[in-house]
């Protein structure tokens, strides 16, 4: 069976990618310690204050790479990826892929881009990365964007909730939710390496898999 | 002699008479010139808004369920105690905890003062809903409510138990007490309530919606909880003297502790400024002497709609997350979110080690195909 190198991410997606990844990364470094001050700042630091500013510019960096990455779904001059999402597709395939990983099936479908628990997963974080970022702007208090007033803008994401310090938990809470998600996509991605020995772990580095050409 | 400032003669007299110096007086309307946001040029304008208010505009101050600190906390302001002079010249005509008068005497006030109308109506409590919870003299407090605000020029709810219920509506609530809002909307009664916040009330709040209300003729503009956007527009946090330190990441991480003895934040010792709305750093309490935050205690959040329910222990940042489903347990956010992490961890080493097991990884079974 040959194999050839497949052009699967262009450098818009891995780049995105990249952004989302940081700004997770940044966010929770910076959540934990807006949750918790787990160290002390020196008698001239700024130490909350940094933390609080990379926090927020890192909300916009995910917030804007997750608008980025819907807009490239629809209109990716690459790949336009919208209806691997397609939730009645996906539901049909899922017993299918779940039957794989639960190693009751030994193979699976050939799925384009994303198998259906893949494309559930992302279609679920990015909603998360929503609920987050409304919960964030609901317990923030300042100008979203430089012109939406957030206290008043998002009251009625409190009111939802149940006051404000429910919101904060909510959005404590989905960022673990963020962390899982990460933690088994990582892992996912490691198995699948290791599996189809397709490269899927370096592609969104490098933009290339392997794949079995037909013959 | 007529003066200056517009003031009478036989109304500065009448305060001389009460202890109340012409100074104070005036310092007292210049204060309240200051947070109402308004230039000097209004100081004699507040001053004769008053004098002319000493002569008409009645007040009823009535008190439902609640431990009556807003009352303690106006009489307990002292010099040149500015609350007692407003609320002295504006013809208080009925509190029942400060009145001289009781009993059938005190109720037949209380008849007249209804009769009359056009007095603005202040309450000071929580109103209990279940019957035979809350009366007075034989009455249930939530009709005395409904009978009262008819005639009223302006409805006041001062302090968190008048505003949403506050401590007396903490759960499990068994009176099924609610505040002035909600209560006048059970009993048909569409009339706006200004809501004052805060427990106790700032005694500056109210008299700065009177005077308003004197001077201007109309009540202020109001956020969406009913509360004047004057003193309730500003978020706690951002106007704390402690707030250097949280910006430089310095906290109090003990009482009695050393942090504690230098002023650090209260933050984590459960402070809730950050998600309280009020002017209290600005206007304080008590004569403008101090505040909680001042006085080395954690702000816990007695501005907000919902407290003290909906706020977390006074000294814990946030509060316990209930599992619904499973009655008794709860956890805190910390530990939810521990567990589902190392529940992850698990689940992923199970299936890595069952992928190693299955030979899939040597490629004997060949899987996914992506
Ligand atoms: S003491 Fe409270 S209100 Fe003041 S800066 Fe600290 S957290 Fe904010």
């Amino acid at each position: 069976m040959a194999e050839e190198l497949k052009y699967e991410w262009n450098f818009a997606f891995r780049l995105d990618h990249w952004v989302r990844v940081s700004a997770i990364a940044i966010l929770v470094f910076t959540g934990f310690y807006i949750h918790w001050p787990f160290f002390g700042g020196g008698p001239d630091s700024f130490l909350m204050a940094w933390m609080r500013f990379f926090h927020f510019v890192s909300a916009y960096a995910l917030v804007l790479g997750l608008i980025v990455r819907a807009y490239l779904a629809f209109n990716s001059a690459f790949d336009r990826d919208w209806k691997d999402f397609g939730i009645f597709r996906n539901l049909r395939d899922l017993p299918d892929i779940i039957g794989y990983y639960l190693f009751i099936k030994g193979t699976h479908k050939d799925y384009r881009k994303y198998n259906p628990l893949q494309a559930f997963a992302y279609l679920f974080i990015g909603l998360l990365i929503i609920f987050t970022a409304f919960t964030g702007a609901a317990i923030y208090n300042g100008k979203a964007f430089g012109v939406l007033n957030t206290a008043e803008s998002f009251m009625w994401v409190n009111t939802l909730l149940g006051g404000e310090s429910y919101t904060r938990i909510w959005h404590f809470l989905s960022m673990w939710v963020i962390i899982i998600f990460v933690g088994v996509h990582v892992y996912m991605s490691i198995l699948q390496t290791a599996v189809g020995k397709d490269r899927t772990f370096t592609s969104i580095l490098t933009g290339y898999k392997l794949k079995k050409k037909t013959p | 002699m007529e003066k200056k400032d517009g003031v009478g003669k036989q109304f500065l007299e009448a305060l001389e008479f009460q202890g109340i110096k012409r100074r104070d007086f005036l310092k007292f309307c210049g204060a309240t010139a200051a947070f109402l946001g308004l230039s000097d040029l209004y100081i004699p304008k507040i001053a004769r808004a008053i004098e002319k208010a000493s002569k008409r505009q009645p007040v009823v101050w009535l008190n439902f369920a609640s431990d009556s600190g807003c009352t303690e906390s106006l009489i307990k302001a002292t010099y040149p105690n500015a609350a007692e002079i407003v609320l002295d010249i504006l013809s208080v005509d009925y509190n029942e905890t400060i009145m001289a008068a009781a009993g059938k005497q005190a109720e037949e006030i209380l008849e007249k003062s209804k009769k009359d109308g056009g007095y603005i109506l202040i309450i000071e409590g929580g109103i209990p809903t279940k019957k035979g919870h809350g009366m007075i003299s034989g009455k249930e407090m939530i009709d005395i409510l409904k009978d009262f605000s008819g005639p009223a020029v302006a409805i006041l709810a001062v302090g968190s138990c008048a505003t949403f219920g506050g401590v007396p509506s903490a759960k499990p609530n068994p009176s099924e007490i609610v505040g002035v809002t909600e209560a006048l909307k059970r009993v048909g009664v569409n009339k706006p309530v200004i809501n004052l916040d805060l427990c106790p009330v700032n005694v500056e709040y109210l008299i700065g919606v009177v005077v308003n209300y004197l001077l201007l003729g109309k009540l202020p503009e109001l956020d969406s909880f009913g509360r004047p956007k004057m003193f309730y527009g500003q978020c706690i946090h951002d106007n704390c003297e402690r707030r250097a330190h949280f910006d430089a990441g310095r906290f109090v991480e003990q009482f009695g502790s050393n942090e504690e003895a230098l002023g650090y934040c209260l933050y984590k010792m459960g402070c809730k400024g950050p998600m309280t709305y009020s002017a209290c750093p600005k206007i304080l309490y008590n004569d403008r002497i101090s505040w909680c935050i001042k006085a080395g205690a954690p702000f816990i959040g007695c501005a907000e709609h919902g407290w003290p329910d909906k706020f977390a222990g006074f000294y814990e940042r946030l509060p316990d997350v209930k599992i619904p489903g499973i009655a008794g347990v709860e956890a805190t956010a910390d530990k939810i979110g521990a567990i589902a992490g190392v529940a992850t961890a698990a689940g992923i080493a199970v299936h890595a080690i069952a992928t190693a097991a299955s030979g899939r990884a040597k490629g004997e079974k060949k899987g996914g195909e992506e």
